[in-house]
């Protein structure tokens, strides 16, 4: 398992791009902000919505803004991507161990795993239904606000962990 | 000059910042700037994109609640930004780059009051009612300084050469993905209009 995991997530041609192309890597850290950026602008928006702030826009409005947080998620999925399969190009280490090795990365593919579970769980429990009903000055039941709350912890700290992954190289 | 900022670098609190080998110092404070940043950019993202019409469901008076958020994102960038400047002052302040970052975010501000200014003007217009053009020429210049201004954040680190050729590479995918982006926008917009006709 683990030889296949070492040779699979290996990838020479991405670490030889990066390697190559000094603009590659800098161009990905911009790109992986500006994702985080429309994560927090789409996603975060919609959790602050639940949670209280700009009462007055209807819930099903702000729903609008969740593809922009999906795009930006992918945004990220894509440069993170290129940064652990292409770890080799700045460190001497196979992502495989990167991956097996530094806490902070641990911690931040465990958040994102939390973050899809509650946005599961937004959907498992009808709260996204509920809350499409919102009109302008209502509040969001309880569990939607505990779910929003949840969301926008989660996010963060899949930030904070990500900011934190070069300590642990 | 050299003599005060070294001697800023050379303080107690940016010493144990700048090197405690606890999370807690410089990672965490680079942590809280990114959280400054995406609260900061991202919800004022939100009232460009309806002010520019990408996002013409959102009724645009009570997206002014969001100011409240939007100034807490500035001030805890501001204060971060600050103490990380102070953990290497004398690198950053001679870095040509750090001045790009630091006009394009004094803009993008004064663009984001103007274009706040224009749009929540009229308190008598209709939500569904689009923003006036001033408003719309201060939110594309909003934009696009963030877009600046996060670049320079990013490119500090580097050698001038690989500045010019990232930005000059970011510069073109920006491009590329906004003519993607309004290509999409406007055919969601035109199926959006046959689907009421």
């Amino acid at each position: 398992m683990e030889t296949f995991l070492r040779t699979w997530l290996e990838w020479p041609s991405v670490a030889a791009f990066i390697a190559k192309y000094t603009w590659v890597w800098p161009l990905g850290e911009t790109f992986h902000f500006f994702g985080i950026i429309l994560l927090i602008g789409g996603v975060g928006m919609f959790d602050l919505r639940l949670l209280g702030l700009a009462k007055q826009l209807p819930v099903a409005a702000v729903r609008r803004l969740l593809p922009w947080g999906v795009t930006g998620f992918l945004i990220c999925v894509v440069t993170g991507l290129m940064f652990v399969t292409g770890v080799r190009a700045n460190v001497p280490m196979s992502p495989y161990d990167v991956i097996k090795t530094n806490p902070w990365l641990q911690l931040k593919f465990l958040f994102i795993a939390f973050a899809g579970l509650n946005l599961l769980a937004f959907y498992l429990t009808g709260m996204d239904r509920a809350v499409d009903k919102l009109g302008p000055g209502d509040n969001a039941p309880m569990m939607a606000k505990v779910i929003a709350a949840a969301s926008l912890f989660f996010w963060l700290g899949v930030i904070y962990f990500g900011r934190l992954i070069p300590e642990g190289l | 000059m050299q003599d005060f900022l070294e001697s800023i670098e050379n303080s107690g609190f940016s010493s144990y910042i700048r090197e405690t080998p606890s999370v807690l110092g410089y990672s965490t404070v680079l942590a809280l700037h990114t959280f400054g940043m995406a609260f900061l950019v991202g919800l004022s993202g939100v009232i460009a994109l309806r002010v520019l019409g990408v996002v013409p469901e959102l009724p645009l008076k009570p997206l002014k609640g969001l100011m409240p958020m939007i100034i807490i994102g500035f001030w805890l960038n501001a204060i971060t930004g600050l103490i990380l400047t102070s953990l290497a002052a004398r690198s950053l302040l001679a870095n040509w780059d750090f001045y790009v970052k630091l006009v394009a975010i004094a803009v993008a501000i004064v663009s984001l009051q103007k274009m706040r200014g224009y749009a929540f003007r009229d308190t008598s217009a209709p939500d569904d009612a689009p923003a006036s053009a001033e408003a719309r020429r201060w939110a594309k210049a909003m934009l696009f300084f963030w877009g600046l201004a996060v670049l320079g954040g990013r490119l500090t680190a580097y050698a001038t050469y690989i500045r010019i050729q990232s930005a000059e590479a970011v510069a073109v995918a920006v491009i590329l993905l906004l003519l993607l982006a309004r290509y999409l926008v406007r055919r969601a917009h035109r199926s959006h209009v046959e689907a009421r006709i």
